[in-house]
């Protein structure tokens, strides 16, 4: 029968549910106290302190110095071409890798979704740069791999006629971000290759027998249902890298000059060789607004994902 | 209408060139695999080899792919490790222990016997996590040293903890979740209190997942090097810092640098290694199972 | 004309494992509705989805309107399916699910267009549903798309697998007779998988049993319930299922319940050939008639061929017109189930008598289970 089955709104009797007692309620929040109290103490109290500082001109190589400046520290963020050229850059860089990423991810979650011979051996080869830790990881590519005279990436990349370049110097923005997509790839391969493992094998079928190739049914249906899996993907894989600091520091140390300044590597600038805690506090705050912005976004893909729960 | 006989030849045929074109396929994506795997594991895999090659091998060109291997640079990351790794092993065990204290009844509190705020509670958890500690790393210096904490263990056990907390959270809840509940059920039919609830028939489920958690969070606390570097000098140094460290102010030590490095890094390759599975959980924040 | 032929086709796992399909000979005929129906494991969605090319052959060879399609990929054959859980594509609509196979031939869009809609008519399913996506259609409109999907395609053959098997009881019923309407209506030649012999028995011009990868029986309903061939046929097909039970053979018959059921000649031919101490013997429920006959044997003239079994009732099935009576055997007979009069049933506890014509009796091998006769 053509009927559309509607929704109906329930009667209104004036019937609520009881809901949990006001003791058990209690009973509820006491295991999640700890928690959140250490979260809060730990996470919000230094923010606050910042926030504090950021209106304070205090430099602690001259203890006692701290006095209130207003809103001076922000007026020299603001002016200050470094921190926002290290904003652009941040933001740059983090978008160049995620993408560059996430795109080897779907590759490489697609190859590991076809059986073949030691496959689980290599999924365990493509996972490792994930755990090298990224200082470690930083000083492997700038000594043994992209060293001038002796790294192996010259050596592998001769035939191909390059001669002896000096990465770390001639194209340092290039390499901090071949070492992050080298890092994170891996991460975007498990989230992807997660989602098509989820995918319902008969309705890979059912385009068979409809009459898709395989280059239609990855368009028309794989893709689609790998886009939350992308997203977030894309989403915490940003979180994560805004915030890199080892490569830099280890390969580059923000150079040559402030070519590879991020904004973890100005504000470590400004704290450690500054010695400028007020001026560091601003540009934090400004950084924290910043991710809130985006961060909200990121809030509602994880309203999102709770739908993944649900379903 | 006609029978094709099965003594028709020509039906074995195509038979036969469906087989030897999955076979080819299989053979493709095999090779395609090693490769690829290869070329992400080559970086690791070299790092490794360099650090066996005394100085004067490691720093030639063409690359030496054949040497005779030696454990010198490693005696020399042995013997100024010391201190660093104690740090590094005290700050993560550390840290994976408060951050399990914490978590579990957290988590239990955000899926069996739910708070009725829940999703606030989880997304504020998560947003921990989305703001960058860096921005707040000079007042958190300014922090440490007035309570004395500055280059203290005790500090890093704090921060780690905090770091790791949101997503341990969020992993053991997702484990937690998948208890059937109506195991859960009958139990309370039984008569279990909440205890029994939880030692009974919680912990064997949730076990393996408590492991895997600790696990990333291992793996995370030992790797980071923001908060070492900024807020430890001597006494509470931990590998990172000795990675850096010894990376000297002049001239190359490449073979040095690489014994240093595997020697930083395999403990955690290992640990993720075994930990596989649960990577993706815990990247993705046990969205994805 | 589409009728297909499956000729000795296999289907193996791993090397040496007993097959799935076991050298399947069937030959469906242009326009009929087969349904193949089998326990689980008994190679039946196998088969179907060897039809559909989902499954390759690893012996013999399937047959499409006179064509060899073994080796023909699944969208060359022009076969459209429906499958259990329907896989419709979860982010398209309701007109892009049913529209995709003609997208992939690329058909211009008015003409797809205009053959979702004709579908849908057919389907008796609403215009407004066509902009959904399918997480917000119930279980029964979701089959239809599933359904409505294979019939835009206009194919020669439609396959489908347990299509029903998601539906609750009262939806199966009403839409089970809707499948069998359109068939007929359409004309196109379809292969219908369960594992329910009363969709079987209801929907099928013929049926095919199968068990364990092999071919038992393949005809008409009705032959299949008067004349099954074998144990498992007669065991599978009727519901209740027909009474078995093994019986030693003496002078004149066989004994069950203390008495001596008489058999057809046929069979003491081949009890006789084979030389058989015991069979087993299936008889109907319904075929089991009450009587008021004394079974010590005050047999009347002229029916000395009816056997009388005894026994005591155990439980009664009431069915409103019927009941169900399950009945203890004397002498260790076994139980059997015999269908009665609703409003005039015994009570359990009770004492009764069956009456039963040695024609409705069969009778089988107890080691091969194949129907003795001749």
């Amino acid at each position: 029968m053509a009927v559309l089955e509607d929704v109906t709104s329930p009667p209104a009797t004036g019937l609520r549910p009881r809901g949990v007692s006001r003791r058990e309620r209690w009973q509820r929040r006491l295991p999640l106290l700890p928690a959140l109290i250490y979260t809060i103490v730990v996470t919000q109290v230094p923010f606050l302190v910042t926030l504090w500082y950021s209106f304070q001109s205090y430099f602690w190589n001259e203890p006692g110095s701290a006095h209130w400046a207003g809103v001076s520290n922000y007026k020299e963020v603001f002016t200050d071409p470094n921190f926002r050229s290290a904003l652009v850059r941040s933001v740059t860089m983090t978008a160049i890798a995620v993408i560059v990423a996430m795109f080897l991810g779907v590759l490489l979650a697609i190859l590991l979704d076809r059986k073949f011979y030691g496959r689980g051996v290599v999924r365990t080869l493509i996972i490792t740069p994930f755990l090298v830790m990224p200082a470690a990881a930083a000083l492997i590519w700038s000594g043994p791999m992209l060293d001038p005279s002796f790294g192996l990436l010259n050596w592998l990349l001769q035939p191909f006629g390059v001669h002896h370049v000096a990465w770390l110097t001639t194209h340092a923005y290039g390499s901090v971000i071949v070492v992050m997509i080298w890092q994170w790839t891996p991460f975007m391969t498990l989230i992807v290759l997660a989602g098509l493992q989820g995918q319902a094998q008969d309705i890979l079928e059912a385009a068979k027998v409809d009459g898709a190739s395989a280059w239609a049914t990855f368009r028309e249906l794989t893709l689609p249902h790998l886009r939350p899996y992308i997203e977030l993907g894309i989403l915490l894989g940003s979180i994560y890298l805004v915030t890199a600091f080892d490569q830099v520091r280890l390969m580059t140390n923000g150079g040559p000059g402030t070519s590879t300044t991020t904004l973890p590597f100005y504000l470590y600038q400004k704290v450690n060789f500054a010695f400028d805690i007020g001026g560091a506090a601003a540009a934090g705050v400004v950084t924290v607004i910043l991710t809130i912005i985006v961060a909200s976004f990121a809030l509602r893909m994880f309203a999102r994902v709770f739908q993944f729960e649900d379903a | 209408m006609t029978a094709i006989t099965a003594a028709d030849a020509p039906a074995r045929t195509p038979r036969q060139s469906r087989r030897a074109r999955e076979l080819s396929g299989q053979v493709g994506w095999t090779v395609l695999g090693w490769v690829v795997g290869i070329a992400f594991f080559i970086p690791v895999l070299w790092m490794v080899i360099t650090a066996f090659k005394p100085e004067s091998a490691a720093e030639t060109w063409p690359p030496q792919f054949t040497f005779s291997p030696t454990l010198s640079e490693f005696r020399l990351v042995w013997g100024g490790m010391g201190p660093f790794i104690e740090h590094s092993a005290i700050a993560t065990a550390g840290s994976t222990v408060l951050v399990l204290v914490l978590a579990l009844p957290a988590a239990y509190a955000l899926s069996i016997r739910p708070v009725g705020k829940w999703r606030d509670s989880l997304f504020f958890f998560i947003s921990t996590k989305m703001l960058p500690v860096v921005a707040a790393i000079g007042p958190l210096y300014v922090i440490a040293l007035k309570s004395h904490l500055l280059d203290s263990i005790w500090l890093l056990i704090i921060l780690y903890a905090a770091m790791n907390l949101p997503l341990a959270i969020w992993m053991i809840r997702s484990f937690m979740l998948e208890v059937p509940g109506e195991m859960l059920e009958a139990a309370r039919l039984d008569g279990a209190g909440r205890i029994r609830e939880i030692v009974e028939v919680i912990m064997p489920v949730v076990t393996p997942g408590l492991v895997s958690t600790a696990l990333i969070c291992v793996i995370f606390a030992w790797n980071e090097l923001f908060l070492a570097l900024n807020l430890t000098v001597t006494n509470a140094a931990t590998m990172p810092m000795f990675l850096i460290s010894s990376v000297p102010q002049e001239g190359l030590y490449i073979a040095h640098l690489s014994a240093a490095a595997t020697v930083a890094s395999v403990p955690v390759i290992i640990v993720g290694w075994i930990a596989q599975r649960s990577l993706v959980r815990g990247l993705s924040m046990g969205a994805i199972k | 004309m589409a009728a297909v032929e499956y000729q000795q086709a296999s289907r193996v796992y791993a090397k040496g494992a007993q097959p799935a399909v076991d050298a399947l000979d069937l030959t469906i005929n242009d326009g009929e509705f087969v349904v193949l129906v089998g326990p689980s494991g008994s190679g039946k969605t196998t088969a179907l989805r060897m039809l559909a090319g989902l499954e390759p052959l690893d012996g013999g060879q399937i047959v499409l309107a006179g064509r060899d399609i073994s080796d023909v990929q699944p969208k060359d054959r022009d076969i459209a399916m429906v499958f259990q859980n329907y896989a419709l594509y979860p982010n398209k609509t309701v007109a892009e699910n049913m529209g995709f196979a003609l997208k992939m031939q690329h058909v211009a869009k008015p003409e797809r267009d205009r053959r979702v809609r004709e579908a849908a008519r057919i389907l008796d399913l609403d215009e407004r549903l066509l902009g959904r996506k399918p997480k917000q259609l119930s279980g029964g409109q979701r089959q239809r798309v599933a359904m409505g999907r294979a019939i835009v395609r206009e194919p020669k053959v439609f396959l489908m697998d347990e299509p029903l098997s998601n539906l609750d009881a009262k939806l199966r019923v009403q839409t089970r007779t809707q499948i069998a309407e359109l068939q007929r209506r359409l004309g196109v030649t379809t292969v219908y998988v369960t594992h329910d012999q009363v969709e079987a028995m209801t929907m099928g011009h013929r049926v095919a049993v199968l068990s364990g990868g092999k071919l038992q029986q393949f005809a008409s309903p009705r032959e299949l319930y008067d004349n099954p061939v074998n144990q498992f046929v007669a065991g599978f097909i009727g519901s209740p299922a027909m009474n078995l039970q093994t019986a030693s053979l003496t002078d004149g018959g066989a004994r069950l319940a203390g008495t001596v059921v008489p058999l057809k000649p046929e069979v003491r031919t081949a009890v006789a050939r084979d030389k058989l101490t015991e069979l087993v013997l299936g008889i109907r429920p319904e075929h089991l008639h009450l009587t008021d006959a004394d079974p010590a044997g005050r047999q009347q003239p002229g029916t000395a061929a009816t056997a009388v079994l005894a026994g005591e009732v155990l439980l009664v099935e009431e069915l409103g017109a019927d009941a169900l009576l399950h009945v203890r055997l004397a002498d260790e007979g076994g139980t059997v189930v015999a269908r009665a009069e609703g409003r005039r049933s015994p009570a359990p506890g009770t004492r009764v008598s069956f009456r039963v014509q040695p024609a409705d009796v069969f009778a089988f091998h107890p080691a091969s289970g194949a129907r003795l006769a001749g």
